[in-house]
């Protein structure tokens, strides 16, 4: 069998302490020169750039593998130190350790009853199973026991208090104790008592947490950088190394020739520091060693650590090839599952093709259009831009040289070639909150710089057009492609897994011209009904209405073109939401109530933000549930095609003349205001006497602030109504908010009507300047204007004060939405951590990655919420009413 | 019948059993007469019952056996021991609630009276349907065979039976898929809408001081597992005899509210004497029905002061120790003791609820504890949001449902559609455990067994090192981790193992 395009896993990764015998194992060299270049610039033997360390110049071969720059992987090296240090991350360990073992005979302060009995208890213990806070737990427990006593049990030796004098130094009655000695104590504890200290016996000894020889990690890892004068500049890590070697040699000499004893321990203390410093800068309790520039240095703990630590910024998200980002612009002739890429994209980003014998012909073909290929009408073609080898190597292709190579090629070859109609790419907008804010589109080249599709897809990637940039993945291998194609492209993506339902569906200018298609069925003439459904595909006209001679459509029956046949579904439209009952509260045409639609056909109702809208569409779900994605799609697109024809055709505009409303009016509304205002000003007065009866619980203060605020929404809501009482179903503004479109009839009320109380925190405005809100008000005035009442309209126009209170009402809204994307983005980033191995088995249990059950059927019933009817398992109702329509 | 309850060693116990009958000295004298005592050894639960003959003050003697050698106050006549189940201490009615014991409690045990569980019983028709199901081969849930009754009823047979082929295939059609990343598609979908929330408390009826957190902040206080939450609060549902008549529910939200004696006097304090004037308000106390007995009663536990009635509605107080400092310290100490109520309910308001069609009483502050053990309180529906305090009072298959019905309100009040299957996977993954274990480092992510994917999420070096002693097997299994060593994840069409083999000639 060949399986040599399976490629191999990595089945664990096992975790140790380096030995210093390891270190010096695996070192290709012993590092013993502080300096790194000669004035030359060539590498200084034994030197921290030495050859053997792995090679970053051109040119130069690495004297250990004798690989060029990109071949060689790097080696270690090795400095042996002069004297022992402490490694500053187990300063805890070590701790722990001197405090539990005998100083004497180095067995854990236990007696053998207490070790024998701990002993099976940890072993009975599965590390890879057990919550790792319980074996802390419980090895705490142990080791402070042992810490307890201070007599030996097994040697009878009395061992003092050690006491740590951060971060390094430690103490027993007052006298340090060096890390050399430290490391002999170390040594005398016996491998079968390192268990209780939480050490795998086989992984790690005690004494090689104090170091006698450093690693010196591969010059790959601190690369020297050249600047534009010619000067080098090293890394910081090298810097460091550098101090460490340089102390290491002075203390060497100093403990050779005998120096003084004081000598001696600074600059072990010294060496101590620069080790610390070179695992860690940011240790507490030392300064952090600096740069000549005052810059901190960034050594190894900082590279791995934080947000843009190696760990999460390298190693969690990775830089990809083959991808773009541009503005992005609508298009509404474009199907949901495409995305118009401009030329000069389409153009740099490439797909590779493996030749094989059914396509090197053709490949052949499009080797020799060079890179810039164009049809004779100047249409985008597509070129070749690599060839790849079947060792690896890469031939750049360019206009002179494509002829040659297209003879060039044969099977095994992998040809880059640029992006073609109907290639599979993904798209993304940030933030990906969700896994719809990546999905996959089919490919088409158009003109000009900017991304576009159709408008439909703005709500799963949560866009609009005014100014938001996208990102494109061009997929390199075909089993990606596969599973795009098949999961995740648009059309597999209109279900939401949230809630069981489309976000895909029509959106603002669509949704009205639907309405305005369907609402009262509108006849339609011959000439404008060609034109608008010209937009679509279609079988056959529908039956025309003869009148006085000439024909006329119904719009009801050209929206029934785009409709699939075999479709079913009875609801109650937008237009009639809040209404209880069958009465709808706007509509007395008992046809606009119920959207019917038997086999395909609309009978009567209007098409709103229910029927095709996202997170509504009710057509958009049963097309999906019934007929599959592909219908769905071919619905949407149709939708969008339709809507934008007929809308476009009819004309459709909204201004400040939708807000005029009659004086008689206007004059309505100012009287209900003044009343409010009275009643305002005697709430205010009654408080002042004392006279205003509190209500149960609560504060008079309060009391007078609930019957304010209650006061002022009424008013509102009342000119609100008032309002729309003079605005019909024939004024542009209305016909957005009523069918969904966009706005509510609240954002009406505020511009016709009056804006009304603004407030933050849920109370009137009453902060400012003491006790009063704005300068030229009376100190604890308590009455409506002083507190933020905005009695104008927006029509009409705020004054000076209004518009003040409106912002400052506006502005809470600003901080409440900076506050809170910080905060639930931080919430999911831990749901997702929390959550991120969970999976679902064949027998629908869910487990995580140890295999413990967390639930025995996933959600209760096996059933993916995805392809529920709206969390609901199977609509019964639904399934009937599909099957027999009404009779029953 | 008050019992005595104590802890006691296990060698204590044993010298009990062997000598019994025996008397037993105790550092604790009963201040009622007692014949029972239960033992506990591990504060949590009472594993011993003791038969008490008699209670006499402690006089050193021979035979006494000792509890422990000094400040010996009793000696309890034992006349028998014996052990018996374990039951844990929730089952004693105590003075005060507690979760532990600590050294010496007087409790009544509480009748408890266990019952079978009732099995599901359903209805005849759907039992039907079910077996009509059966027959034919389809595994429908019971949900669905309610909603399939009418149609048994209403459509012919060939119908009828094209249906339930019909809801046969919908169920299998809509399965979930083997290896669907549900974790992840469960944390999108909480975290999507998140931005969507407000960040506002909502002021309960408008009563400022009483407010209950809602949105964002409280969707992240129940993912956490705080403690406390933010703003704890009940719903008690009353029995049928109160919830109906007004005058006894406003009774209830009497003996509820935690009262303390400045709620309902006035605290005098007199510099030159030396003493504290306690004034009962004639209005606030007739307001939360408080006499001046239970005032008087309040004070006698009080130490350290010497208090008597000069009229109806004075009260003086001496001090035993007569300093500047006390003086201010019994003043403010006297402020907040606590006349009657529930401690930690601050305050309760009672509404009609519509859906209930009857009073229904919330508050602020929660004690589900021994809110439970008030007369008219429905101890079966009543409830808080304080999702530690269930799994403490009722454990945790009742938490995983708080946690579960507190997101549900949190997300729906916003008006947002959340499937409730991805709810119940974030209840289910935070208690499965046995224990409330919050979302982050704290909680589930602190626990994951990679090693890498620790390390990518907080506090990456203290890991690294860690593991390097431990010696610990980073197994791969999980998706930070496999992504980290540059492979794919083993979800979804990652978990499948298939090679095509081609064909080979």
């Amino acid at each position: 069998m060949n399986f040599n395009n399976v490629s191999k896993r990595i089945e664990k990764i096992k975790f140790a302490l380096l030995s210093p015998d390891e270190i010096r194992k695996m070192s290709q060299i012993r590092v013993i020169t502080p300096d790194t270049y000669d004035d030359d610039g060539y590498p200084i033997e034994r030197g921290l750039m030495d050859l053997h360390m792995g090679v970053i110049e051109p040119g130069l071969k690495c004297a250990t593998c004798g690989g060029k720059v990109d071949e060689c992987p790097g080696h270690f090296g090795h400095i042996e130190l002069a004297m022992p240090v402490v490694h500053i991350g187990f300063i805890k360990e070590i701790k722990s350790m001197l405090d539990s073992s005998c100083k004497e005979c180095g067995r854990i302060k236990l007696t053998d009853d207490e070790i024998n009995n701990y002993r099976i208890q940890i072993e009975a213990m599965d590390f890879s199973t057990t919550d790792p806070e319980i074996i802390d737990m419980t090895l705490k427990k142990i080791l402070e026991m042992a810490a307890q006593r201070s007599i030996c049990p097994h040697c009878n030796a009395e061992s003092p208090k050690v006491i740590l004098d951060k971060p390094t130094t430690f103490r027993e009655g007052g006298i340090k104790i060096t890390p050399k000695e430290i490391r002999e104590r170390l040594e005398r504890i016996p491998d079968d008592d390192l268990l209780f200290f939480g050490i795998d016996k086989a992984s790690a000894r005690p004494e090689w947490m104090i170091l006698t020889v450093l690693p010196v990690p591969p010059i790959d890892v601190r690369p020297s950088i050249t600047l534009e004068t010619g000067e080098r500049s090293e890394d910081d890590l090298t810097h460091k190394l550098v101090d460490i070697i340089r102390i290491s040699q002075r203390l060497r000499e100093s403990r050779d020739n005998g120096s003084p004893q004081l000598i001696i321990e600074d600059l072990w203390d010294l060496l101590q520091y620069h080790i610390t410093t070179y695992f860690d800068n940011q240790t507490a309790g030392i300064p952090p060693a600096r740069h000549r520039s005052g810059r901190a240095l960034k050594t190894l703990v900082q590279r791995l650590k934080g947000k843009e630590g190696r760990f999460r910024a390298n190693l969690s998200g990775k830089r990809v090839n083959f991808s773009s980002r541009s503005v992005i612009s609508p298009e509404p002739f474009l199907s949901m599952n495409e995305v118009g890429i401009p030329e000069i994209a389409a153009r740099e980003l490439t797909v590779p093709v493996l030749i094989n014998s059914f396509n090197i012909d053709k490949m052949k073909e499009w080797i020799k259009r060079g890179t810039d290929p164009r049809t004779e009408d100047g249409k985008y073609l597509a070129g070749v831009n690599y060839l790849i080898r079947p060792d690896g190597r890469r031939i750049k292709l360019t206009d002179q040289n494509a002829e040659i190579n297209s003879e060039r090629i044969d099977l095994g070859w992998t040809v880059e070639r640029q992006m073609t109609e109907g290639d599979i790419v993904l798209f993304n907008r940030q933030p990906s909150l969700h896994r719809m804010s990546m999905m996959a589109h089919t490919v088409r080249v158009l003109s000009g710089m900017t991304f576009r599709f159709n408008l439909s897809d703005c709500t799963p990637y949560n866009a609009d057009f005014d100014g938001d940039e996208m990102n494109l993945h061009v997929i390199q291998s075909e089993e990606s492609r596969a599973e795009a194609r098949i999961i995740m492209k648009v059309q597999e993506q209109i279900m939401s897994p949230r809630f069981g339902g489309p976000i895909i569906g029509a959106i603002h200018d669509h949704i009205t011209s639907l309405f305005l298609l369907t609402h009262n069925n509108p006849l339609l003439s011959e000439d404008d009904a060609i034109h608008t459904v010209s937009y679509i595909e279609f079988d056959k006209l529908p039956e025309p209405v003869i009148k006085d001679g000439k024909k006329y459509y119904h719009g009801r029956d050209i929206f029934s073109l785009i409709l699939p046949k075999g479709l079913n579904v009875k609801f109650k439209s937008h237009l009639c939401a809040g209404s209880k009952d069958d009465k709808c509260e706007y509509e007395n045409d008992p046809a606009d109530t119920y959207v019917v639609i038997t086999d395909g056909k609309l009978l009567h109702g209007t098409i709103d933000d229910e029927a095709v809208g996202p997170f509504s569409g009710i057509i958009v779900d049963k097309i999906f549930r019934k007929m599959g994605p592909q219908a769905a799609s071919k619905f949407i697109d149709n939708v969008t095609r339709l809507a934008v024809g007929y809308l476009s055709h009819r004309g459709f505009s909204t201004g400040i003349k939708d807000y005029d409303i009659p004086k008689e009016a206007i004059s309505r509304i100012q009287e209900i205001s003044n009343e409010t205002l009275d009643k305002i000003e005697k709430l205010v007065a009654a408080f002042r006497s004392g006279q205003l009866q509190p209500l149960p619980g609560r504060s008079i203060e309060d009391t007078l602030e609930v019957e304010i605020l209650s006061a002022t929404g009424g008013v509102r809501d009342e000119s609100g109504k008032i309002a729309s009482q003079y605005l019909g179903l024939n004024d542009p503004s209305v016909i957005m908010a009523r069918s969904g479109a966009r706005a509510k009839m609240l954002n009406i009320a505020e511009v016709a009507g009056m804006v009304g109380q603004q407030s933050v925190r849920g109370g009137r405005l009453n902060r400012g300047y003491a006790n009063r809100t704005l300068p030229h008000f009376k100190e604890n005035d308590l009455g409506a204007y002083a507190r933020g009442f905005i009695k104008s309209s927006y029509r009409a126009g705020l004054n000076p004060t209004e518009y003040f209170f409106h912002s400052i009402g506006g502005r809470e809204g600003l901080v409440d939405i900076a506050v809170r994307t910080s905060r639930s983005g931080y919430m999911q980033r831990r749901l997702i951590n929390a959550f991120e191995d969970l999976k679902v088995d064949e027998k629908r249990r869910v487990e995580d990655t140890i295999g413990s059950v967390v639930q025995f059927k996933y959600g209760e019933d096996g059933i993916d919420p995805t392809r529920s009817d709206e969390g609901k398992t199977v609509d019964v109702d639904y399934v009937a009413y599909d099957e027999f329509g009404d009779e029953q | 019948m008050m019992s005595l309850i104590w802890r006691d060693t296990k060698k204590n116990i044993d010298l009990i059993s062997e000598n019994v009958p025996c008397s037993y000295a105790i550092e604790y004298m009963p201040d009622t007469k007692i014949d029972t005592g239960y033992i506990s050894t591990d504060k949590q639960n009472i594993d011993y019952e003791v038969k008490i003959s008699k209670i006499s003050k402690y006089e050193p003697a021979e035979g006494v056996l000792q509890k422990r050698k000094t400040s010996l106050k009793a000696i309890l006549h034992i006349e028998s021991i014996r052990k018996i189940d374990r039951t844990p201490i929730s089952e004693f009615k105590m003075e005060k609630g507690f979760k532990e014991l600590t050294s010496f409690a007087l409790g009544e045990k509480f009748h408890v009276e266990y019952r079978e569980k009732e099995e599901f019983k359903m209805s005849d028709d759907a039992s039907v349907v079910i077996k009509d199901a059966d027959s034919r081969g389809y595994d429908i849930p019971v949900s669905l065979a309610y909603a399939l009754i009418k149609y048994k009823k209403s459509l012919p047979a060939d119908k009828y039976e094209k249906l339930l082929r019909r809801v046969d295939l919908e169920l299998k059609k809509r399965e979930i898929d083997p290896f669907e990343a549900v974790g992840i598609i469960a944390a999108q979908s909480i975290g999507e809408p998140g931005t969507q929330m407000t960040m506002r408390t909502f002021h309960f009826a408008g009563v400022v001081e009483m407010n209950v957190t809602l949105g964002l902040p409280r969707l992240i206080e129940i993912v956490d597992a705080r403690r406390i939450p933010s703003t704890p609060s009940m719903t008690i549902y009353l029995t049928e005899k109160y919830r109906n008549n007004e005058d006894r529910v406003r009774e209830l939200i009497k003996s509820l509210e935690n009262t303390t004696i400045i709620d309902v006097a006035d605290i005098i304090t007199d510099v030159g004497e030396m003493t504290l004037t306690i004034r009962l308000d004639r209005n606030k106390s007739h307001d939360r029905l408080v006499s001046m007995g239970d005032v008087l009663s309040a004070l006698e536990k009080k130490k350290g002061i010497i208090y008597n009635q000069v009229d109806d509605d004075n009260i003086a107080i001496k001090l035993q120790q007569e300093s500047f400092k006390v003086l201010y310290q019994k003043q403010e100490e006297l402020k907040i003791t606590p006349i009657k109520g529930v401690s930690k309910i601050s305050r309760a308001i009672a509404r009609i609820d519509p859906k209930e069609g009857a009073w229904v009483i919330y508050t602020q502050g929660s004690n589900l504890r021994e809110v439970l053990n008030i007369e008219g309180v429905d101890a079966t529906r009543t409830t808080t949001n304080d999702i530690i305090e269930i799994e403490n009072v009722f454990g945790i298959e009742a938490a995983r449902n708080a946690i579960y019905r507190e997101a549900e309100n949190t997300l729906s009040e916003q008006g947002l559609n959340v499937d409730k299957r991805h709810l119940m996977l974030v209840a289910d993954m935070m208690t499965f455990s046995g224990a409330v274990r919050a979302v982050g480092r704290q909680g589930i992510s602190g626990r994951k067994s990679s090693v890498l994917a620790r390390a990518a999420f907080e506090i990456t070096s203290k890991h690294l090192l860690k593991a390097g002693l431990l010696g610990e097997i980073d197994p791969l299994a999980g998706v930070a981790e496999n992504i980290i060593v540059g492979q794919p994840i083993t979800l979804g069409t990652g978990a499948i193992d298939l090679v095509y083999k081609g064909n080979k000639k």
